[in-house]
């Protein structure tokens, strides 16, 4: 089924509710290979549950979710916990996450941070994925902090360690939670700057982010997210540049003029 | 890590293989004899005491007993336990026969096979020094004895109208009198001798007799045990009928009390009496020896069955089937709900009636695995909650299933939480080790007990004995403290 044109990440219907509070009512879209895709909206418009639905960190009521050639349809899973759990798996290898607040693993170095998951869950040898680990950090800037625990480094250093880690997975797409959001306002930079050059890089992303010039310089698609809905989808020129609905202008005066 | 589990996983085997080799060595010659467990208190001089010298079990009812043993073709297993644990033993079928001076009443005779007689004594009361007032049974009525509360003089101090505080021995209850924290006492008038001869203390008379009654002391069999009943009897026979009961008797009393009206006892050529100094020198090896092969070795079994119990009920606990929740936390209610002395109890005689029958040493690493599990998996469970929701996050996001996680990223932070409180249980399980003796286990504190009884002196032993707790809890402090920094050096401060 994998066609080389088709979309790298496809998304049909989502749909979740927390009780009677419905965050995701029906998203669409569909991420190319090898691009940037941004998701924007205010705080409760489901943009952050969208991105973990992707990964299984919360799971949908309805829609279907393919990456790649593994596809899981939220609205019709098996029975049986053990066959949720072996497809929901499939599906998570498939990505890379990057979270808000690093969630690094304190008790490991940062090469162990690294190698944790290639070793621990792939089973790659380690010899190979200690070298793998090593190239990363050094595209990350961190070579020489390979061996220093996370509570050593700086928020922006321990960023680019957590996106180093999701890359050692080798996944089809990475995922970003607001990963500046924790930040002290000088480290951001380091950080987008990562991220930006893994689009030179042809990783395909998709950002969670409230930094819309950022967004405007890396996005090859935007979508607008308001209450689980997309409202407007369209290159960064289209949406942050000229958007043509409502909701969208009064999201970007806030967030670009605040006074 | 990997060192401590190499350690346990030794002293794990080495627990399984020991009493087997024990086993082996003494079923290694061919002895087609039967085995007979005797159950006695070795806290009761003269009749059941350890030499100071030597630590045997000696006394003239252990002699009584290898005597008739050698005569009935029995093999020997002696068992020590307190007098009011002791007919339990024999009902739960843990020993065999007691001989310890158990005095022949009507409840006792309806309810097990009583041998015939091999002591005549007469019980007597003691008091303090200079008390007056005291001097027959009637007077006792509205004062306070002590006594092993499961004893025949218990009874005759009850139905004098006396109230009775319970003991665990003679020399307790000795000492109970001269603190004056009790009015008097009723005993045997051998034990009564034998205690002012080997303490050489002053400080305690015997004012009189208990009744007018000689009380005859016999072995106790299981009712329905009659074969061994017989053969004791047969055997009694036939000692008194060699003199080798008398020579027994003599050795200890200068009188042969196993015949009636053998005039007064004479104990002034027993043990000597002797310095604090001696007794504490000469108890301060048997009681390291327990100290390293019996409350250590017990300690450290029990506490890592226990964690592997508490990690159980713990992540049951947090789970999301209500089954495994209602079953962890019944455990842990019952566990905090209950004494651990009325657990131990549980174990070792009551199981035995529901036909679970387990030695003295699994009873008591049972009842203290399952104690420390319920308490410590409180402990563990807030542990693995006071790990940050995203690092369960994180490790689900590289791919780990449930266990990967928890070995691997949760376990470990929440050690930093958990060893803290976990060290405190550990050392309360040490100490609670204490009352193993209940369950016919000889640790430290037994040990201490049985040399405290045949000295008759409690104050430099019971400061030995808390000395060795104390010292080894505050290694396990000190060791609880390097654990700690090693934990905490990945936290920045």
């Amino acid at each position: 089924m994998t066609d080389p044109t088709a979309p790298l990440v496809d998304v049909r219907g989502l749909a979740k509710a927390f009780g009677d509070n419905h965050v995701l009512r029906g998203v669409d879209f569909a991420v190319d290979r090898g691009t940037t895709t941004v998701l924007l909206g205010p705080s409760g418009s489901g943009k952050t549950t969208v991105l973990r639905s992707l990964n299984v960190l919360e799971t949908p009521d309805a829609g279907v979710v393919r990456i790649g050639d593994v596809e899981v349809d939220f609205g019709a899973l098996p029975q049986r916990r053990r066959d949720v759990r072996e497809r929901t798996a499939r599906l998570r290898a498939q990505s890379g996450m990057v979270f808000q607040s690093h969630n690094l693993f304190p008790h490991k170095t940062v090469l162990e941070n690294v190698i944790e998951g290639p070793v621990q869950v792939q089973g790659r040898p380690n010899d190979e994925a200690v070298a793998d680990a090593r190239e990363l950090l050094e595209q990350v800037g961190l070579a020489e902090k390979a061996d220093q625990h996370p509570f050593e480094l700086s928020g922006g250093q321990q960023q680019r360690v957590g996106i180093a880690r999701a890359l050692a997975l080798r996944p089809k797409v990475v995922l970003f939670d607001e990963p500046t959001s924790a930040l002290d306002p000088e480290l951001v930079g380091e950080v987008l700057a990562v991220i930006k050059d893994l689009a030179t890089q042809g990783w395909t992303t998709v950002i969670v982010t409230h930094e819309i010039r950022f967004a405007e310089q890396v996005a090859d698609q935007v979508l607008f997210l308001d209450e689980g809905v997309i409202v407007e989808r369209g290159s960064s020129a289209q949406v942050i540049g000229d958007p043509t609905q409502e909701r969208t202008r009064q999201f970007l005066q806030r967030i670009l003029d605040p006074g | 890590m990997r060192h401590v589990l190499r350690v346990l996983a030794l002293l794990l085997v080495a627990l399984v293989v020991a009493p087997l080799a024990g086993a082996g060595s003494a079923g290694a010659a061919t002895d087609d004899r039967p085995v007979v467990r005797v159950g006695t208190e070795g806290t009761y001089p003269p009749f059941s005491f350890h030499d100071s010298d030597t630590d045997d079990l000696t006394g003239y009812d252990v002699e009584v007993i290898k005597a008739v043993a050698e005569k009935a073709g029995w093999r020997l297993q002696f068992v020590e336990t307190t007098f009011d644990a002791i007919f339990a033993a024999l009902d739960a079928d843990r020993i065999d026969v007691v001989a310890n001076q158990v005095t022949d009443n009507p409840e006792r005779q309806a309810r097990y096979g009583l041998s015939d007689t091999y002591t005549y004594s007469r019980g007597v009361i003691v008091v303090k020094k200079g008390t007056t007032g005291i001097t027959s049974l009637a007077d006792l009525e509205g004062k306070t004895t002590a006594q092993s509360l499961t004893t025949n003089y218990a009874e005759l101090a009850r139905e004098a109208g006396a109230k009775v505080e319970g003991v665990e021995g003679f020399a307790q209850a000795a000492a109970l009198v001269v603190q004056g924290r009790v009015d008097a006492l009723i005993n045997d008038n051998l034990a009564a001798l034998d205690y002012l001869n080997t303490t050489g203390s002053d400080a305690i008379e015997i004012t009189g007799d208990a009744g007018d009654e000689v009380s005859q002391q016999k072995l106790a069999f299981r009712k329905d045990d009659t074969a061994l009943l017989q053969q004791a009897n047969e055997a009694l026979a036939a000692l008194k009928a060699d003199g080798t009961l008398a020579k027994i008797s003599e050795k200890y009393f200068k009188i042969d009390v196993s015949t009636e009206n053998s005039g007064e006892a004479d104990l002034s050529g027993g043990r000597a009496v002797r310095s604090d100094a001696d007794i504490v020198k000469d108890a301060a090896w048997p009681m390291l020896q327990k100290l390293l092969i019996a409350t250590i070795p017990i300690t450290v079994v029990s506490f890592a069955l226990g964690l592997v119990l508490a990690v159980a009920a713990a992540l049951a606990n947090i789970s999301g089937s209500r089954v495994l929740r209602g079953i962890a936390r019944t455990y842990i209610s019952i566990i905090r709900g209950t004494p651990l002395l009325v657990q131990l109890f549980i174990v070792f005689y009551g199981l035995p009636e529901i036909g679970i029958d387990l030695p003295p040493w699994p009873s008591a690493i049972l009842a203290l695995s399952l104690n420390v599990g319920g308490y410590a998996a409180e402990i563990v469970r807030s542990a693995i909650l006071s790990v940050p929701k995203g690092q369960f996050e994180a490790a689900a996001t590289i791919g780990m299933g449930y266990w990967q996680s928890l070995r691997r990223i949760v376990f470990p932070q929440a050690a930093r939480t958990a060893v803290p409180p976990l060290s405190n249980t550990l050392i309360s399980l040490l100490k609670d080790t204490s009352l193993l003796s209940v369950v016919l286990v000889t640790e430290l504190f037994r040990q201490a007990q049985i040399a405290a009884s045949a000295a008759q002196v409690f104050f430099p032993l019971y400061l030995l004995a808390a000395l060795y707790y104390w010292v080894v809890c505050a290694a396990l402090a000190a060791g609880q403290g390097r654990i700690e920094t090693r934990l905490n050096r990945f936290v920045a401060r």
